[in-house]
C-alpha cells in the first residue's frame, strides 16, 4: 500500500505527516498529530463527532482521506480558542447548558463557527439546519441552538 | 445568632445553577475519553469475532491461520474461560463455550499491533456451526413448544429476589397478586383490555463502547473504559475470573453518554480476557457503531396485556396486567427490569386490585439491559394509553381521570405499602394548565390535525436493597476542597452537584471544590454503579456525610485551640468563625498543619480527611407470590409531560409543536440541570416515539446504523420544551432531594399517543409511531383515502 | 449480521496530473481501480467490504472540474468537483435554476454536502439520489473524457440499474450542463424521509412546469420519481396527460394517480411499497399544485 508524504496547516501550524493511502483525516487527527478532541462516533459520515474545518468548510473526518489534504488548512476543536480566548461558540455553550457529556461538543462547536462564518446572524431554522449531522444524545438541542444565537450577539 | 449577616453574604449553592464544572474542558476538546488515553507503542488492538447466527451449537473453533499471522499476538476462545458472569444472574460466559445465543455473540478475539491486522485474523478464524432453531418472539419464548435456550438455567447463580423457571425460558417471573381482581370486573363501569408491543432499542450513545485491558506484571488487572460502574465491572470481572476484588483496578475517565449501557459488564469482559494472555501489553477493544447497535446492551422489547377497569366514577378498580419481556440471549440485567415493572405495573395510581404477572423471556435477540428508565417507559407507553382509552370510555377527560386517580401522599400502592409525600397531582396540574389543555388550538394548514397529550410516570431506583455509596472530603494547604467519588458523570452533572453539596455541607464557596477525577477503584471510594438516577441522593447524602465529618473535625479542633464550645462555631466561605467571640481563622494550612498548642506546648489536630458513606436500611423484600411487601423501593420520583402534535394528513408525519413537563425532584441542587435533564430526557423520548427500533428479522439486526436507525435531529425537536420543577422533598434526601435523569424520559411515548389520537382518531399498537406506520393507520380505519 | 470493518481496507491512492492519465489508467486497471470525487459513498462500501478496489483515482480538481458557469445564452455548467454546498449558494443556480438548489439543499447534512458533488451523486446512480430527478427533468447533459476523448450522454440514457450506468473504464463525467430552462418554469423537489432532516429518501418527487403555447393544456410538467425504481423513474405519461387536458385540480389529481401507478417500489428497511406508493400520489399531488400556482397565467 501506497504511503504518502504530505504538507498541510492544522490549527495555523504547518505540519508533515507521513500517512497510508487508507488513513483517515481523522486517523491522521488523533493517532500521528495526538489531537484527541475530535471524536470518532460512528466512521460512517453520519454522526457527526469527527467534524473539522477544512479549508474553512466543515466536513466529517473519518470521510476524508488525509493523503486528499496536502496543502489544506485544517481547524480542529483545539484550534478554536483564539491567543487563548475561548471562542463565542464555546463561551455561549457553556453558559447555555449546552454541554453534558460533551463528546458531540467539539463537532456542534466546529459547526456552529463555520455557520457564524458563512452567516452571522442566523435564524433560528437556520441554525437547526446546520446542525442536523452533528447528532447529540443528551442535550435535546435547544440549549445548543440558544447558544449559538447568543454567540451570533457576542 | 451575631454573625448572621456573615451567613447571608454568599448564597448557598444549592438550589443555585451553578455552571458546570466540566464544561469548559469539553468545549475545548481538552476532556479525556478511554479512546484518548495514550498508551504508546505497546498498544494492542483487539477484534471479535462474532456468530452469525441466533442460536447454534459451536462445532470446531480453528485459530490456526489466525495466530500465524504476522502481527497477531494472541486468539482468545471461550475454551479457557469457563466461568459465568452477571449481575443479577450469572448465565453467561465471557466467549461462548458450546453454544452461541445471539447473531453477534463473541465466539473468539484476537490481539494484534494494529486494528486492521485484528480485523484481518478475525476473518481468517474458521467456526464450524449446528445451526439450532431459534426463538424469536418472547410470547412463544414461553411455550412449551419453544425451544430450551438455557437448558442449565437452575444451575445459575442468582440474586434472592429473582425467580427464574428452569426447564423453560423464562428467566424471571415477578407476581403482583392484590386484592381479588377476578371478582371486580363484574363491579366495574368500564372496561379495556388491549396488547401493546414496545421493540427493542438502543441507547446510542455518541461514544461508542471501549475498553483497554492490561495485566500487570504482579498479576493484577487494570482495566479503563467508559463505564457508568467502575466498582460493579470490578467486582462482577473479579467474581467470574477468580480474582480478588482489590487486584482488580478500574478507571473511568469522561463518558461520553451511557444511558444504562455503560452500566455493568458488557464488552469490557473481552478485552480482559484477551489482556490475560498477553501479560504486560495493553489490549484495547473499541466497538464500531455496528457494534455498539447490536453487541452490547439493547432496551428490551415488550408484548404487553393490559386490562383495567374502573367504577361509575371514574375510580380505578382492577387491572391485571401481563408482560412478556424480550431479555435476548442473556439476561442477566434484564431480569431486573422484569421485576422493577412488575412492581411499578400499576402506573401511578391508586388501584385496588391488581393482579400482574411479568416474565423476563430468553430469545435469541440482542442482549438486554438498562436503558434510561429501567423498564419504566416500556411498561408506561402501553398503560398510559389504556388509561387514556378508559378514561375517555367512561367520558371523562383523560386529565381529569388522571387526577381522580393518581397517587397522592398516603395512597396505597400496588406493592402493598404507602406512597410517601409526593408532588404528582401539582405536576399534573401545572402541565394541564401549561399545554392549555382545555383549549383547541387550530392547524396550521388544511392538511393537518392538531391534538394534545398528556401522561404520568413514576419509578423509584431498581437496585439491590444494600446499594451503597461513599464518599472522602479532603483540604489542601490553601484551603481548597478536594472530593472523592466512586460515581460517573455521564453527562448529568454529578461531579457538578457534588461539588455543591459538599461545599454547602463544609461551608466553603463552590468555586474552592474539586472533584478528584477520573473515578479509579484504588483511590476513590466505593459507589454502587451510576445507574437508578440514584447518585444526587445516594451518593450525595454519602458527600454531605464526609463533608459533615471533615467539618467537624475542623470545628473540634479549633473549639479546643481557642477553648470554646464546638456550638458555637460555624464554616462560612471557608472562614472558621465563631459567634461567640467573633474570631475568625481561614481554612488554609490548619487543615494540613493543625493549630499549635497553647504556650510552645506542641501541636493540635492535622491533616482533615472526611469520611461518610450512605446506604439505605430499610428496603425490606417482595412476597414472592404476591409482591407485596413492607418497602420496596426507596423512594418514587414522579412526573408528567404533555406534548401537542400536529399529524400531516397527507403522509402521517407526526410533528411534536410544543413539549411541556413537570417532575417532582424533591430539591433541585442545580436547577438549570435538572432542566437540561428534562429536555433531553423529552427529546429522547420523542426520538423512540417516533423513529426508533431495532428492525430484527430472524434474530438479525437489519438496521445496525445511523443511516438506518433514525435518532432525532436539531431539526426534529419542537422550539419549545417547558420544563416545570415541583419540589416535595424526599425526606432522607439530601437537601430533600431524589433522581431526575431516567423519568424525563418516561412518558413521552404515551404523551405522543395520546396527542396522535386527539388528533387523528388512531391509536397504533407500539412505537414507533412513524409516518408510515400513522399513515397507513390512517387509512386503514378511513381517516384518509 | 451486519458487521463492517473498523476502517477502510488498504488501497493505493492515485492522483493522476490529467485528464488523459487518469482515463487512461482508469482503463488500464479495469475492475482495479475506481474514480474518486468526494468518497462519501465509496468510503461506505469499502468498510462494507462491497467495493475492494486496489486503486482510488482522486480526479478532483482535473481540467476545469471545479467552476460553475452560467451563460445567458447557453445554459449552466457545473463541473463535476463542485461541491452541493456550493451550487446551493451560487447566485447563478439561484437565479436561473432555484429548483436545483432546492433538490441539492435536501441531501444529508452540511458536513456531507462539502463533499458531496451533483455528479457524483449521478454517478452513484442511486435510486434514492435526490438530485438526480431534477437534473433530469432539467435536461442535464454530461461530459464525459474517457479514453476516446470528450463525449456527452444525456442523462436521459445514463442510468442501467441501482449503482449501474453506461459509464465504461476509463470514463470521468467533467461536469454537467444544463440548457436555458423554458421560459416562466418553476419547479419543486419534495423528499420525504423517516424523519426531518439529513435522510435518505423514502420517496423524492422531482416535478417541473412550464407555459408551452404548443400544447392543448398552454403547459407542460414533467416529474420525476426517486426511491420507486432500480432508477429515477420519468412518469412519461403524465407528461401526456398535462399536456393535453387543461389543468386543474381533477387533472393534476389524475396526473397524481398516474405517478402512483407507474412506479413498482419495493419494501426495504426504510419504507414498504405500499406506502411508497401512496406517498408518490400524495407527493406529487402537492408538488403538481405548487408548481402550477406558480406558474399559471
Amino acid at each position: 500500500m501506497a504511503f504518502h508524504k504530505i504538507n498541510l496547516k492544522i490549527n495555523g501550524v504547518l505540519e508533515q505527516v507521513d500517512v497510508a493511502s487508507n488513513m483517515t483525516l481523522l486517523g491522521m487527527i488523533r493517532e500521528k498529530l495526538a489531537l484527541t478532541g475530535t471524536k470518532n462516533g460512528c466512521s460512517a459520515g453520519e454522526c457527526g463527532a469527527c467534524t473539522v474545518l477544512m479549508n474553512g468548510e466543515p466536513v466529517n473526518s473519518c470521510m476524508v482521506l488525509a493523503v486528499e489534504c496536502e496543502g489544506a488548512d485544517i481547524v480542529t476543536i483545539e484550534g478554536l480558542a483564539h491567543d487563548g480566548q475561548l471562542d463565542p461558540v464555546q463561551r455561549a455553550i457553556i453558559d447555555s447548558g449546552g454541554v453534558q457529556c460533551g463528546f458531540c461538543t467539539p463537532g456542534i462547536l466546529i459547526s456552529a463557527r463555520a455557520l457564524l462564518d458563512r452567516t452571522p446572524q442566523p435564524s433560528d431554522l437556520e441554525i437547526s439546519e446546520a446542525l442536523v449531522g452533528n447528532l447529540c444524545r443528551c442535550t435535546g438541542y435547544l440549549r445548543i441552538v440558544d447558544s449559538i444565537r447568543e454567540a451570533s450577539r457576542m | 445568632m451575631a454573625t448572621g449577616t456573615i451567613k447571608a453574604k454568599i448564597p448557598s449553592p444549592i438550589g443555585e445553577s451553578k455552571p458546570r464544572i466540566d464544561a469548559q474542558i469539553k468545549a475545548t476538546g481538552a476532556a479525556t475519553y478511554a479512546d484518548d488515553i495514550q498508551f504508546g507503542v505497546g498498544l494492542l488492538h483487539a477484534r471479535i469475532k462474532r456468530s452469525p447466527h441466533p442460536y447454534a451449537r459451536i462445532k470446531s473453533i480453528d485459530v490456526t491461520k489466525a495466530k500465524s499471522l504476522p502481527g497477531v499476538k494472541v486468539v482468545v476462545t471461550g475454551e479457557d474461560f469457563p466461568g459465568y458472569i452477571g449481575l443479577y444472574l450469572r448465565d453467561r460466559h465471557i466467549f461462548c463455550r458450546d453454544y452461541v445465543r445471539y447473531v453477534g455473540d463473541p465466539v473468539a478475539g484476537v490481539a494484534a499491533v494494529s486494528e486492521e491486522v485484528a480485523e484481518k485474523a478475525v476473518e481468517l478464524i474458521d467456526v464450524e456451526y449446528e445451526i439450532l432453531e431459534p426463538v424469536l418472539d418472547p410470547e412463544f419464548g414461553t411455550s412449551s413448544n419453544a425451544p430450551l435456550i438455557h437448558p442449565n438455567l437452575a444451575d445459575y447463580e442468582v440474586a434472592s429476589f429473582i425467580f427464574p423457571k428452569p426447564g423453560t425460558n423464562i428467566s424471571n417471573h415477578f407476581k403482583i397478586r392484590k386484592g381479588d381482581v377476578e371478582s371486580t370486573w363484574g363491579k366495574c363501569a368500564a372496561i379495556v383490555e388491549r396488547r401493546y408491543r414496545v421493540p427493542h432499542i438502543q441507547h446510542v450513545p455518541i461514544e461508542p463502547h471501549v475498553a483497554i485491558a492490561k495485566l500487570e506484571d504482579d498479576g493484577k488487572l487494570t482495566l479503563w473504559g467508559s463505564s457508568q460502574s467502575p466498582f460493579a465491572q470490578r467486582n462482577l470481572i473479579a467474581q467470574c475470573l477468580g480474582f480478588s476484588q482489590s487486584d482488580i483496578r478500574v478507571i473511568a475517565p469522561y463518558v461520553g453518554g451511557g444511558f444504562g449501557s455503560k452500566a455493568g459488564v458488557s464488552m469490557e469482559s473481552l478485552a480482559v480476557v484477551i489482556a490475560l494472555k498477553v501479560k504486560g501489553r495493553p489490549v484495547k477493544l473499541l466497538l464500531t457503531r455496528e457494534e455498539e447497535f447490536y453487541t452490547t446492551f439493547v432496551r428490551q422489547g415488550l408484548v404487553a396485556y393490559f386490562k383495567m377497569g374502573c367504577d361509575q366514577n371514574g375510580k380505578l378498580l382492577a387491572m391485571e396486567n401481563t408482560f412478556y419481556w424480550d431479555g435476548g440471549a442473556y439476561t442477566e440485567y434484564g431480569v431486573n427490569m422484569t421485576r422493577a415493572a412488575g412492581y411499578s405495573s400499576s402506573g401511578p395510581y391508586e388501584v385496588p386490585n391488581v393482579k400482574t404477572d411479568s416474565y423476563c423471556v430468553y430469545t435469541n435477540h440482542p442482549v438486554t439491559g438498562p436503558m434510561r428508565g429501567f423498564g419504566m417507559p416500556e411498561l408506561h407507553a402501553g398503560l398510559e394509553q389504556c388509561i387514556d382509552e378508559l378514561a375517555r370510555e367512561k367520558g371523562i377527560d383523560p386529565v381529569e381521570f388522571r387526577r381522580i386517580n393518581c397517587l397522592k401522599t398516603g395512597s396505597i400502592l400496588v406493592t402493598g405499602n404507602q406512597m410517601h409525600p409526593t408532588g404528582l397531582p401539582q405536576c399534573l396540574e401545572k402541565v394541564a394548565e401549561a399545554i392549555a389543555w382545555e383549549k383547541k388550538a387550530p392547524p396550521s394548514a388544511p392538511n393537518r390535525r392538531r391534538g394534545k397529550g398528556i401522561a404520568m410516570m413514576w419509578k423509584a431506583p431498581a437496585m439491590p436493597p444494600n446499594a451503597g455509596s461513599s464518599a472522602w472530603v479532603e483540604l489542601t494547604e490553601d484551603g481548597r476542597v478536594n472530593v472523592g467519588v466512586g460515581g460517573q458523570d455521564l453527562g448529568q452533572g454529578a461531579f457538578t452537584v457534588s461539588a455543591q453539596m459538599a461545599a454547602a455541607a463544609l461551608g466553603v464557596p463552590f468555586e474552592w471544590v474539586r472533584v478528584a477525577t477520573p473515578v479509579d477503584t484504588r483511590y476513590s471510594p466505593y459507589e454502587w454503579q451510576t445507574v437508578a438516577s440514584r447518585l444526587t441522593w445516594s451518593m450525595g447524602n454519602a458527600i454531605v456525610n464526609a463533608a459533615s465529618d471533615a467539618r467537624r473535625q475542623i470545628l473540634d479542633l479549633v473549639a479546643e485551640a481557642w477553648e470554646e464550645n464546638a456550638e458555637n462555631l460555624d464554616i462560612i466561605n471557608g472562614v472558621v468563625v465563631s459567634y461567640l467571640s467573633e474570631r475568625e481563622i481561614p481554612l488554609k494550612n490548619m487543615v494540613i498543619y493543625g493549630l499549635p498548642k497553647p504556650n510552645d506546648q506542641g501541636w493540635m489536630g492535622g491533616p482533615i480527611v472526611g469520611r461518610g458513606n450512605f446506604m439505605p436500611k430499610y428496603v425490606t423484600g417482595l412476597d414472592s407470590e404476591t409482591g407485596q411487601g413492607a418497602r420496596a423501593v426507596v423512594h418514587y420520583t414522579t412526573g408528567v409531560q404533555a406534548v401537542e402534535v400536529e399529524v400531516d394528513l397527507d403522509t402521517g408525519k407526526v410533528y411534536v409543536i410544543r413539549g411541556v413537563a413537570a417532575f417532582d425532584v424533591g430539591k433541585a441542587i442545580n436547577p438549570e440541570m435538572v432542566k437540561a435533564q428534562m429536555e433531553g430526557g423529552f427529546v429522547q423520548g420523542l426520538s423512540s416515539a417516533l423513529f426508533e427500533s431495532l428492525q430484527l428479522k430472524g434474530g438479525v439486526v437489519q438496521n445496525p446504523s445511523f443511516v438506518d436507525y433514525r435518532i432525532a435531529t436539531s431539526a426534529d425537536v419542537p422550539s419549545e420544551i417547558q420544563t416545570i420543577i415541583v419540589e416535595v422533598p424526599q425526606d432522607d434526601g439530601p437537601w430533600g432531594a431524589r433522581g431526575i435523569g431516567e423519568h424525563a424520559m418516561v412518558p413521552t411515548i404515551p404523551a405522543i399517543a395520546n396527542a396522535i389520537y386527539d388528533a387523528v382518531g388512531i391509536r397504533l399498537e407500539g412505537p414507533p409511531f412513524t409516518s408510515e406506520k400513522v399513515f397507513l393507520g390512517m387509512l386503514d380505519a378511513g381517516v384518509v383515502k | 449480521m451486519i458487521n463492517p470493518h473498523p476502517g477502510l481496507p488498504e488501497f493505493d491512492y492515485f492522483k493522476p496530473a490529467s485528464l488523459v492519465e487518469a482515463s487512461q489508467f482508469l482503463a488500464s486497471h479495469v475492475n482495479q481501480a475506481r474514480p474518486m470525487m468526494g468518497g462519501t459513498d465509496i468510503f461506505v462500501r469499502m468498510r462494507d467490504g462491497v467495493w475492494t478496489d486496489k486503486y482510488l483515482v482522486d480526479v478532483k480538481n482535473l481540467d476545469g472540474m471545479n467552476e460553475i458557469l452560467f451563460d445567458p445564452s447557453n445554459g449552466l455548467k457545473i463541473g463535476a468537483s463542485v461541491n452541493m454546498n456550493r451550487v446551493i449558494a451560487s447566485s447563478e443556480v439561484n437565479r436561473n435554476y432555484p429548483v436545483l438548489a432546492e433538490a441539492a439543499s435536501k441531501v444529508a447534512s452540511y458536513q456531507l454536502r462539502t463533499r458531496a458533488t451533483i455528479v457524483g451523486n449521478i454517478c452513484n446512480a442511486s435510486p434514492a439520489g435526490d438530485t438526480t430527478g431534477i437534473c433530469m427533468l432539467l435536461g442535464g447533459v454530461l461530459n464525459v473524457h474517457g479514453v476516446d476523448g470528450f463525449r456527452q450522454v444525456s442523462l436521459d440514457n445514463f442510468f442501467l440499474g441501482p449503482g449501474k450506468t453506461v459509464l465504461q473504464a476509463g470514463d470521468i463525467v467533467t461536469s454537467i450542463q444544463f440548457p436555458l430552462p423554458p421560459p416562466g418554469l418553476a419547479g419543486r423537489y419534495i423528499k420525504l424521509g423517516r424523519n426531518n432532516s439529513s435522510d435518505l429518501a423514502i420517496v423524492g418527487i422531482s416535478v417541473v412546469g412550464f407555459p408551452e403555447k404548443s400544447t392543448q393544456s398552454g403547459y407542460r410538467f414533467k416529474l420525476a420519481l426517486a426511491s420507486v425504481a432500480p432508477v429515477p423513474l420519468v412518469v412519461g405519461n403524465l407528461e401526456s396527460i398535462l399536456t393535453q387536458k387543461s389543468i386543474n385540480d381533477e387533472t393534476l389529481t389524475e396526473a397524481a394517480q398516474a405517478a402512483m401507478d407507474a412506479c413498482n417500489p419495493i419494501d426495504d428497511v426504510r419504507a414498504s411499497a405500499r406506502y411508497r406508493k401512496l406517498m408518490v400520489r400524495n407527493l406529487s399531488l402537492r408538488a403538481l399544485k405548487e408548481v402550477w400556482e406558480a406558474i399559471k397565467q
